[in-house]
């Protein structure tokens, strides 16, 4: 195997950067402990300058360690997904976003990339794209850490079946949408007095009115928009998976071997409908 | 320089293909792989671009040679695997689709070439030099500031090839390399091959085609359903009755006339059916419409007068599939036109690229709304309507027809025309399938689309045309990347839909199909109607339609065709 | 017409970012105020294109300040001076102070980042990362993560006629908008991973798996002097923005 022209049997084994990983998600973890418990000032004087930074700076340096630890460890296949699963968050989230949607639908790329080629490659994408999309719109920046929990979730759902079939989906969603509405919360409170849509702002007012502090309402609002937003968002990259060519699905190393998609990422799929028809 | 010895190649579970094929290309040689739809034409090409192993799902047993090292392959995960950055220094090689090949990083064309080299660390100089040195020899200098997303389909073409070629391998493999463009972009890129194959790089060209004419020792070695079926001079091939494995040659007209009738049952019923084809100004429908003057003419358009907003020009339907539609950033508008089509009627609209032709056929179903003028489709005003409440009488074919495919199996495609036309379930299935039956395609009913090749792909798209029962059908360039029996077999479905009372108006460079199906050829320039080919020398000189020489079709031309110079130089002199 | 650039797009960016740390440090209404109407105005007013930066900082801040408005001057249950009572809402003193101290600062905010980002190079800055030596696989996703974004809505543009043609037509309801948003997606995510997987290859063919450092075809623009004050301006903003919090906490 000394040939020029091929390579070593084994690929060379991917250099693991598992220190900036659990830098990074500890970072992350530490500034969200941090708003919760020490409440920094909430709303009496003023906002409390720390609490803003370290949200800021937490959070997108969180997430820039994560997506430095994560980036030696993807396979070229997984690297020409990410772009395209950004390109689609961004296209659709603008969408749904000037539509005044009160869901947002920005994670419809993440998840796909996330069900295809891995956690790994669905947090870099959900971490970047935020970052990028930053750059057109700067309130999504700060969300960038929410952003790559919520592909790294929605990978290790897949890996664990979730896409198997259409119905655990939703369930999913829910599940991943509750824990990516809470951990967004703080951001959007601390940063931009929990300013969002007309339709996310509607909400947060309803618990405003009963008495609650800003931070709790925007918890409770993120709780029901990111759940309803999750929810749809996995069932549409379900049925956009389901409705994929085997050959699409096969290029993905991880697709395959965790079977993602059930009998659908390996062998022959059965036919579901149509086989009934009347023609001869 | 490369030998390639496949003792056989599967795909999945499927039938193993290329049993037995062989093929040795030598220094500054030219090859022509040639084989219809499904042939193994572009296994081939990959497995001589050292793409196997790579895909997941296909075992090959055989061998490589390259440059005196032999790689064995014996179809088992123990397989060797190619190293794809030192292979491509020797061989480089254009796939099918352009988007694909670009990094999508690249702001300018020098970029884009840049690619490939500065992923390996060439110092920026070296990389100017060697940028510049094969943009020249590929007529590219003018480009290379250009955004190659907003290129036209011969430049994007010959910039994908530049950057496959500027480590100057010693073979070149293209997968279709000919595949969307028009006569002239054709022309660019053969003279681009032509240029490279000068410089001493092998060609290797894999068309479902044979080309009209090529260099005087260009090999054929012609596939049909993985096996080698002819080997030998291209002089040659063309006389070897390779029609008969679906392989004919560009620029033919397509197999209709002779025995026709008799061989096709359902077809072969009606009177005009025999009827020799080139009398086509004059042909059918002398009694156009049976009833006369009671049945509106289906397409009627008065005065239409169209301006593209200001701004939607650049984001006008052009990039993809590298086609040279009418709607880019200049893309012309339309004034002036008055049309009829008449039941029973085929209408071929021509014209060079940005003429209006797509912008023309979108105003059959509401794609596009006329500023001036009236457009009645079946005797319906097109005013206001959602686009999609027009489906059901106008059938459109895009020009590039993966756009619309969305089920996951070719029959709930298709049954998607119908049933958005308001039919039930069960009658929408019955009637998908029988469409899939007439285009030929009811043993892939259960297959996911994307599972087929381009072509079946696109008889998939005019089977929900059929489908969903259209009376009109709008076609944009229906001929382009079909092989020969597609080909004909489109003619034929033309036809009779024409004989059974509808209407078909398509966009067409495919000068001898046109001549060979059309009643009547309208030509476009600048959005005007002209009254005849303004396009092309000697074409003033009220000469009819049917008198095109047919090699005007595909210039690949080699020693005596036309070069993009040449093309260039006739452009320059109409006026 | 664009305007003359003296600094390379990557000192820029993080000029910019910088600044925006500042205010968030500083947070002093005085200061945020000072940064919108001496740098943001003037920035947007000689960076050749003032309408079209203007229109999408209103675009983008415009809901977000009006729906803060009246989400904190409606709702502020911890608001003391009631300027009016509506029943469940009540408008305070305190919950306008607060909407418009938020409100500044989200106009700085998009004011200062996306005037940047308008006015950015964009190959400029690729072409700088490779010559600063960063990954290759992140120069890689946000070069052609920013090339794809015109031509994935382009092309959704172009599957949405397509699909009409066929005989979409797109109602009210959340199911119509629902298999709506599928006819269009699905298409377009089948298109973009095959060229994906095709782009796979080419990568590989390209040498992009090689180790080293990558070079660009664009000359670097980047100077010595900026590489320092880049460190410079970082270390300085740093070392403020702790000596300011520690002032802060202290007094």
């Amino acid at each position: 195997m000394s040939s020029p022209l091929t390579l070593p049997p084994e690929p060379a084994a991917q250099r693991s950067r598992s220190l900036l990983l659990v830098l990074g998600g500890a970072l992350i973890v530490a500034t969200y402990v941090f708003l919760v418990t020490v409440q920094p000032t909430e709303i009496a004087g003023g906002m409390g300058s720390a609490a803003s930074l370290v949200s800021l700076v937490g959070f997108l340096g969180g997430g820039a360690l994560l997506v430095g630890g994560i980036l030696p460890m993807l396979t070229t296949s997984s690297l020409v997904v990410i772009p395209l699963g950004i390109a689609l968050n961004i296209a659709i989230g603008q969408i749904a976003g000037s539509l005044g949607m009160q869901i947002y639908l920005d994670a419809i790329g993440t998840v796909l990339v996330a069900v295809l080629a891995g956690p790994a490659a669905g947090a870099a994408t959900g971490a970047l794209s935020n970052a990028l999309w930053g750059l057109f719109n700067p309130f999504a920046l700060p969300f960038a850490a929410g952003a790559a929990l919520i592909g790294l979730l929605a990978g290790l759902a897949a890996k664990h079946g979730a896409f198997r079939r259409v119905y655990f989906a939703p369930v999913a969603g829910l599940v991943v949408g509750a824990i990516g509405g809470i951990v967004a919360a703080p951001v959007a409170v601390f940063m931009f007095g929990a300013a969002g849509t007309f339709g996310t702002n509607a909400i947060i007012a309803v618990f405003r009115s009963m008495g609650d502090k800003l931070l709790v309402a925007a918890t409770k609002q993120g709780l029901l928009s990111d759940s309803l937003d999750k929810i749809v968002v996995f069932v549409v990259v379900a049925l956009i998976v389901y409705a994929l060519p085997q050959r699409a699905v096969r290029q993905f190393p991880f697709a395959r071997t965790h079977r993602v998609l059930g009998e659908r990422s390996g062998g022959r799929a059965t036919t579901p409908a149509g086989a009934d028809t009347a023609a001869r | 320089m490369i030998t390639v010895r496949s003792e056989s190649f599967t795909y999945d579970d499927g039938v193993p293909l290329l049993s037995g094929v062989q093929l040795a290309v030598g220094a500054g040689e030219y090859v022509v792989v040639a084989g219809a739809s499904g042939s193994g034409k572009t296994t081939l090409a990959r497995l001589l671009a050292g793409l196997v192993g790579s895909d997941a799902g296909c075992r090959f047993r055989g061998s490589i040679t390259l440059a005196g090292e032999t790689v064995r392959f014996d179809g088992s995960p123990a397989d060797p695997r190619i190293d794809r950055a030192a292979w491509s220094a020797a061989v480089a090689f254009v796939s099918q689709g352009a988007w694909g090949q670009l990094s999508m990083m690249s702001a300018t064309v020098a970029e884009e070439i840049a690619f490939g080299p500065s992923n390996r660390g060439v110092p920026t100089e070296e990389l100017r030099r060697s940028v510049h040195d094969v943009a020249a020899s590929l007529r590219l200098t003018s480009l290379l500031g250009r955004d190659p997303r907003r290129l036209s389909g011969g430049q994007l073409q010959r910039t994908i090839i530049a950057a496959a070629v500027v480590q100057r391998p010693r073979v070149l493999v293209l997968d279709e390399p000919f595949h969307g463009l028009d006569e002239d972009s054709a022309a660019e890129v053969a003279a681009a091959l032509d240029a490279l194959r000068g410089a001493g790089t092998a060609v290797v060209v894999c068309d479902a085609m044979l080309p009209r004419s090529g260099p005087a020792d260009a090999r054929v070695l012609a596939l049909a359903e993985g096996h080698p079926v002819f080997s030998g001079l291209l002089t040659e091939a063309r006389w070897a009755g390779l029609r008969r494995y679906g392989i004919g040659t560009a620029g033919d007209p397509p197999g209709l006339p002779d025995g026709l009738g008799s061989r096709t049952g359902g077809l072969g019923s009606h009177p005009d059916d025999g009827e020799p084809t080139d009398h086509a100004g004059v042909r059918p429908q002398d009694s156009p419409t049976g009833a006369g003057a009671a049945t509106p003419s289906p397409v009627v358009l008065t005065d239409v007068g169209f301006h593209h907003p200001t701004g939607a020009g650049e984001s006008a339907p052009t990039s993809d599939t590298r086609s040279d539609s009418d709607t880019g950033p200049a893309g012309a508008g339309l004034s002036g036109i008055t049309l009829t089509v008449r039941a029973g009627e085929i209408v071929a609209v021509r014209g060079p690229n940005g003429s209006g032709k797509t912008t023309l056929l979108q105003h059959l179903n509401g794609l596009h709304r006329a500023d001036t003028g009236t457009v009645s489709v079946l005797g319906q005003q097109i005013r206001r309507q959602p686009t999609g409440t027009f489906a059901g009488d106008v059938g459109y074919l895009f020009q590039d027809t993966d756009q619309q495919l969305f089920e996951r199996t070719v029959l709930r495609e298709v049954a998607y025309g119908p049933l958005a036309a308001g039919v039930r379930r069960s009658e929408a299935l019955r009637r998908a399938a029988d469409a899939l039956d007439v285009v030929g395609l009811g043993f892939v009913r259960e297959l996911h689309p994307y599972e087929l090749g381009f072509v079946q792909r696109r008889l998939v798209a005019l089977a929900s045309i059929i489908a969903t029962g259209s009376t009109v059908w709008v076609l944009d360039e229906p001929t382009g990347g079909l092989d020969e029996s597609a080909r004909t077999g489109l003619a034929r479905l033309l036809r009779r839909h024409a004989r059974s009372g509808g209407a078909v108006v398509m966009a067409t460079h495919d000068a001898a199909f046109a001549t060979a199906v059309a009643h009547r050829t309208i030509w476009l320039d600048g959005g005007r109607l002209v009254p005849d080919d303004p396009g092309t020398d000697g074409r003033m000189d009220g000469r009819t339609v049917e008198a095109e020489p047919a090699d005007r079709r595909r210039g690949l031309g080699w020693g005596h065709g036309r070069t993009a110079g040449e093309a260039q130089d006739s452009q320059d002199g109409r006026s | 017409m664009p305007r003359r650039r003296t600094l390379n797009p990557l000192t820029e960016l993080l000029g910019a970012v910088l600044l925006v740390v500042l205010v968030l440090v500083v947070n002093r209404w005085e200061f945020s105020l000072a940064v919108l109407l001496l740098v943001v105005v003037p920035a947007v007013l000689v960076s050749g294109q003032p309408r079209r930066i203007g229109v999408a900082i209103v675009l983008v801040a415009g809901p977000l300040l009006l729906s803060s408005v009246l989400l904190h001057g409606l709702f502020f249950p911890e608001g003391r001076v009631v300027l009016l009572d509506l029943g469940p809402a009540r408008v305070t003193q305190e919950g306008l102070v607060f909407a418009a101290l938020m409100g500044l600062r989200m106009s700085v905010f998009t004011g200062v980042l996306l005037t940047t980002a308008m006015t950015l190079d964009l190959p400029d800055l690729i072409a700088t990362m490779t010559h600063r030596g960063w990954n290759r696989k992140l120069v890689f996703i946000i070069g052609s993560a920013l090339g794809l974004l015109p031509h994935v809505a382009l092309r959704a543009r172009q599957i949405t006629r397509a699909q009409q043609a066929r005989g979409l037509v797109v109602g009210r309801g959340p199911l119509s908008r629902l298999r709506a948003l599928l006819m269009v997606t699905t298409p377009l995510v089948i298109g973009l991973l095959v060229d994906a997987s095709e782009r796979n290859h080419m990568l590989e063919a390209r040498g992009f798996s090689s180790s080293g450092p990558r070079t660009s075809y664009l000359p670097d623009t980047d100077t010595a002097a900026q590489r320092t004050g880049r460190r410079v301006a970082t270390v300085a903003v740093l070392l403020f923005a702790a000596a300011w919090l520690v002032i802060g906490a202290v007094a």
